[in-house]
């Protein structure tokens, strides 16, 4: 450059040719980058394995159906490098390769998954150690033909104790990771949604409890959203644990005078017990609580109602009255029914036990009947009804056709098992599980073929595998929903502010 | 020297003072507010922040927050806000063509909010929305053309909203009423400008209330966690937005020629009212009777028993939430049975006070309960302090304590979570690693010397918690470990401080695993006390080696004590380091 040509207008145009060289260098040295760091090192294992990789999450050798997000992994190991190969029916292969996790994209599973239904996929994973190749044995995932739901609903709370922060309801798109929030706390500051229930996973039928200063029972029924006040004046507490009659037209509430207690030594932490409770049915329609002697009685702890396939039979947990909290560990439920008449709301006269857990000192929370009527699917603890802080807590199956009862081995873990949902078709079911750390509760979603029995159940599979490890919350109620919840909050906020509407009682 | 020249020496003693203020006379105000967040660098951590409107106001106060664990690093970084925010609005009074005379009433807004800061639960994240207002503007007022300035304002409204919550307001009123006092624009072109100001402030947080936020209306106009309760509204932090905002405007109108003379009295007269002012304001909102509890709790927090002793021995402590944190000093210490009636006592609640549902007492009685061995305790006070946080914030330190807790009951997975989680953050990394090194190998964690005691110290057989039983409690954890002194020296002085001397001679006993060289002096008193009111037979002495001079005292004692019901101080001043006077005239 002379001296003549040292002006502004030239600096600027040397400035500004140094930078679009810059950002030309800078792209080019970007794209290279990139196309370096998308091409996979070629796998030439030194040692191949004849067992199969151990994975977190473990899904070697899980069933899942055709439209569940990807099942991203990694290896239980140090590595400085992993690599999948996935093979799916027609000779689709998915290669990915990655320093520390395999994450699949969802266009090419969801292609692959679609193409492979009621056959596997295989996978062969291979990792990096001290610049070396290891081949683990290929593993298989079966593709079911049998459909899931569109998704799941749950509630993200801390697994505290009597204090709360920040919770919610949440809807996972079980298809790829999407979640959004149904109705958070943060709404009503101080408040706690809890207790979210569909009618057999439709979700124009929906209730959920606003606990707090502002509150009250939310109910959603054929898209129309009421807020009710629960209590009445022969009941000792507002609705708490509800399950939907098939018709729509009435929901089985538990009503629970409930406290916690503490306990000192390791390995346990919370005891949830009723001092009493009864059971009652709402009747939708008349905005009146139904019940019957059978189902309040003082002598008797009854509650956990479901309603039958057929809405005629009223299924509940029963218990005989114990001292609380002294008597804690003494209290043991039984799973019994009752008859009920859905077209006049009354019922029967007599009380059956289905399963006497008393008998086996063990007892029963959470029955859960199949959409197609043939299981009920049940927790079994060795006291109280509180299963999540069981860590014996195990989930079985009783076959309503042949009366008979099995614990489901394929899926429970030597950690807790509770809370279990079934899919609308009653081909999968989802449930809470502890066995991941013993605290945080996580849900897995297994499989169940034509003769009752599951397959291997997976974990709900995430974007990345550290999202558990980071997640301060507990995944509460895992529901299957048959389409994406639309819970109008505007509408729920001007409600909340509206004088509730009052449930009367009738018995 | 011209006035005009020391306005930077002047911001300086400002960030000074600020900072001398925070360092030396109210450190633990910044420790305390650093240990109930968990700032954790990781993409997450960020997203969950700037997902909401004034979130990344949040992100960034937290973000300073963090380096609160050393109160001289909060010093600075408060003093270099302070000053910045002085300098912001001194900048934008410039434009405005203030005269530099007036120059100290820039102050006013830092020292406002220096007051504001010195209650515990205003957030650091306010500072930052006020700074990046102030920028706002300032950037504003440097812009000429009249489209560039308008479009610029236009665009920044929703991104300022995004950064700073509800304060974006302050842009377009300080805007509107600058561009009015220009008369630049076309009358009709500042009415289109002013609707599309307001039609964007109130579209903003309605939309985002609308589609993004599920929180109440109010929220979304404010935006940031300017207060740990958000549903309280910083009616304060307004005042103080305003007056970033008419501060500029009021220097610009003061502009009346002074007669060079007059000009170094005005001056004077300001730094003068500014200082006294200040001074006094700092000193009625300063709240130092906190202080002093927080103080109690940042020794106890780091272990330092010795400074807590120290703190009562310059000053006894009075407040609850004091004694609990001294007399659990003085446990560790091995003091308690000696000297805890030489300082003042109140009752139960200074020993092992009932739990409440927030997230200071159960965080500090939490502390108690840990060190004595009741891991499940101490682990549920943590996580209830934490979850009780109003502003949804997890702690940092509940965090650790929780991985402790899990660590010594063996739930080694749960303790690795939370201790991935003190890897991303700035001081506890180091401690987290190590932690999950020590988590690897049982003899590692047996021989560390709190977890591999307190694993020894741990109820085996299971009980229920019971807040009205604690001294059945501490007698079970004694029974399991009799080598744990500290159960033992609490039991005997919860029997001490309720006045169950029935319960106190019959736990007495116990205390012989622990092999004391001399009966502590609190027990000696005790055992002559109830000596002297059951003996009947004055030939006899006392079975147990009591110190002679304790028996001389209590004769003493006992000659002035009976006709008492409101002693004179002075007449017991010889007393009140005994637990005879704490028996007799304590309620």
């Amino acid at each position: 450059m002379t001296l003549n040509e040292f002006n502004i207008k030239n600096i600027l145009q040397a400035i500004g040719g140094w930078r679009l060289a810059a950002g030309n260098w800078l792209l080019a040295t970007g794209f290279f980058l990139l196309v370096l760091s998308s091409c996979s090192e070629k796998v030439s294992p030194t040692d191949v394995l004849k067992e199969k990789p151990s994975l977190f999450p473990d899904y070697v050798g899980v069933t899942i159906p055709a439209t569940i997000a990807p099942l991203n992994f990694k290896v239980k190991a140090e590595y400085t490098a992993i690599d999948a190969v996935i093979k799916g029916r027609n000779n689709q292969v998915i290669h990915l390769q990655d320093a520390k996790e395999i994450c699949i994209p969802v266009s090419k599973w969801t292609k692959m998954l679609s193409g492979s239904k009621g056959d596997s996929l295989q996978i062969t994973v291979s990792i990096k150690q001290h610049d070396k190749w290891k081949q683990y044995a290929p593993f298989a995932m079966y593709v079911s033909t049998t459909p899931i739901d569109y998704g799941l609903v749950y509630r993200l709370i801390a697994p505290g104790y009597e204090v709360y922060s920040k919770m919610g309801i949440y809807q996972r798109n079980l298809s790829n990771f999407d979640q959004s929030p149904i109705v958070e706390n943060t709404l009503i500051p101080g408040s706690c949604v809890n207790c979210h229930s569909f009618r057999q996973s439709n979700t124009k039928d929906m209730s959920f409890h606003i606990r707090g200063k502002k509150g009250g029972t939310a109910l959603i029924s054929n898209g129309k959203m009421n807020l009710l006040n629960t209590k009445t004046d022969k009941t000792m507490s507002n609705f708490v644990y509800p399950f939907w009659h098939p018709s729509g037209n009435y929901i089985a509430y538990s009503v629970n005078n409930t406290h916690q207690v503490f306990h000192e030594a390791a390995g346990k932490r919370v005891e949830v017990g009723d001092a009493a409770s009864d059971v009652v049915v709402y009747d939708i329609k008349n905005n009146q609580a139904i019940s019957c002697n059978l189902l309040m009685q003082d002598s008797i702890f009854e509650t956990f109602p479901s309603f039958s396939a057929d809405g005629r039979t009223l299924y509940f947990c029963r218990a005989a009255h114990k001292k609380m909290p002294a008597e804690f560990n003494e209290v043991r439920y039984n799973l019994c029914s009752i008859s009920f008449n859905p077209d006049n709301g009354t019922f029967g006269d007599r009380i059956d036990t289905l399963f006497n857990a008393v008998a086996l000192q063990k007892s029963v929370t959470f029955p859960r009947p199949s959409p197609d009527g043939k299981y009920i699917m049940f927790t079994l603890i060795d006291y109280g009804n509180f299963s999540i802080w069981h860590k014996e807590a195990d989930l079985y199956l009783l076959d309503l056709k042949t009366k008979s009862t099995r614990r489901i081995d394929e899926v429970n873990s030597d950690d807790t098992e509770s809370y279990h949902s079934w899919s609308s078709n009653s081909r999968w079911f989802v449930f809470s599980s502890r066995r991941m750390d013993g605290l945080y509760t996580r849900p897995f979603i297994a499989y169940l073929d034509e003769n009752g029995k599951a397959g291997k159940p997976f974990l709900l599979p995430q974007k990345d595998t550290e999202y558990y490890d980071r997640l301060l919350f507990s995944f509460n109620i895992p529901e299957f929903v048959n389409e994406k919840v639309d819970v109008n909050i505007p509408e729920l906020e001007k409600l909340l502010e509206s004088p509730l509407k009052k449930v009367t009682f009738k018995q | 020297m011209k006035i005009f020249s020391i306005d930077k020496l002047l911001s300086l003693v400002f960030g000074l003072m600020v900072f001398a203020f925070f360092a030396f006379l109210y450190p633990f105000h910044l420790n305390y507010q650093e240990q109930y967040q968990l700032f954790l660098f990781s993409p997450d951590y960020f997203f969950q922040f700037v997902a909401k409107p004034g979130g990344f106001s949040d992100f960034t106060g937290n973000f300073f927050t963090q380096f609160f664990f050393y109160s001289w690093v909060g010093a600075i970084i408060i003093a270099i806000l302070f000053t910045l925010l002085q300098r912001t609005i001194w900048f934008i009074s410039q434009q405005l063509g203030a005269k530099p005379l007036f120059m100290p009433i820039t102050f006013i807004p830092s020292l406002l909010y220096w007051g504001l800061l010195c209650d515990e639960n205003y957030l650091l994240g306010g500072v930052v929305v006020m700074l990046l207002t102030a920028a706002s503007i300032g950037a504003y007022t440097l812009l000429k053309g009249n489209r560039v300035r308008i479009f610029f304002v236009l665009l920044l409204i929703p991104l300022l909203y995004w950064l700073v919550g509800g304060a974006f307001l302050l842009l377009p009123l300080f805007v509107i009423i600058r561009e009015i006092m220009k008369r630049e624009i076309k009358i009709i072109h500042l009415i289109l400008f002013t609707l599309g100001c307001v039609a964007l402030s109130f579209a903003l947080p309605v939309l985002s209330k609308t589609y993004l936020l599920q929180y109440p209306m109010r929220q979304a106009w404010i935006g940031v966690n300017f207060f740990r309760f958000p549903v309280i509204i910083p009616v304060s932090i307004g005042l103080i937005g305003l007056l970033i905002v008419f501060i500029p405007i009021i220097l610009h109108f003061l502009t009346v020629h002074i007669k060079k003379n007059r000009k170094i009295l005005i001056f004077v007269v300001q730094l003068v009212v500014l200082l006294s002012g200040g001074y006094l304001f700092i000193r009625q909102v300063a709240d130092m009777e906190k202080e002093e509890v927080m103080a109690y709790d940042f020794n106890v927090r780091m272990r330092k028993w010795d400074h807590v002793i120290a703190l009562a021995d310059r000053k006894t402590p009075t407040s609850p939430l004091s004694v609990t944190c001294l007399n659990l000093a003085l446990a560790k210490e091995g003091l308690l049975a000696d000297r805890m009636f030489y300082y003042y006592q109140n009752g139960i609640g200074g020993l092992i006070p009932d739990f409440t549902r927030d997230f200071t007492i159960p965080m500090m009685v939490g502390e108690v309960y840990y060190h004595l061995g009741f891991i499940n305790t101490a682990q549920r006070y943590a996580f209830e302090a934490m979850e009780a946080l109003p502003d949804y914030q997890k702690s940092v330190r509940a965090v650790k304590r929780l991985a402790e807790t899990n660590l010594i009951n063996g739930n080694y997975t749960v303790a690795a979570k939370y201790l991935h989680l003190l890897q991303k953050t700035f001081y506890y990394r180091v401690w987290a690693t190590k932690a999950l090194i020590t988590m690897k190998d049982e003899n590692l964690i047996a021989q560390h010397p709190e977890w591999g005691w307190l694993r020894q110290c741990r109820t085996k057989d299971d009980f229920l918690f019971s807040e009205g039983e604690k001294d059945m409690m501490l007698g079970v954890l004694f029974r399991q470990n009799s080598e744990n002194r500290m159960a033992y020296e609490y039991l005997m002085a919860y029997t001490l401080l309720i006045k169950d001397l029935k319960h106190f001679v019959q736990y007495f006993p116990l205390g012989r695993t622990l092999h004391y060289k001399a009966i502590p002096n609190s027990y000696q008193e005790a055992l002559m006390y109830i000596w002297e009111k059951t003996n009947t037979d004055p030939s006899k002495e006392i079975l147990y080696p009591i110190n002679p001079l304790t028996k001389q005292r209590i004769k003493a004692f006992e000659r002035i004590s009976p006709h008492q019901i409101d002693p004179d101080p002075k007449l017991f001043d010889a007393f009140t380091n005994t637990y005879w006077y704490y028996l007799q005239f304590r309620k």
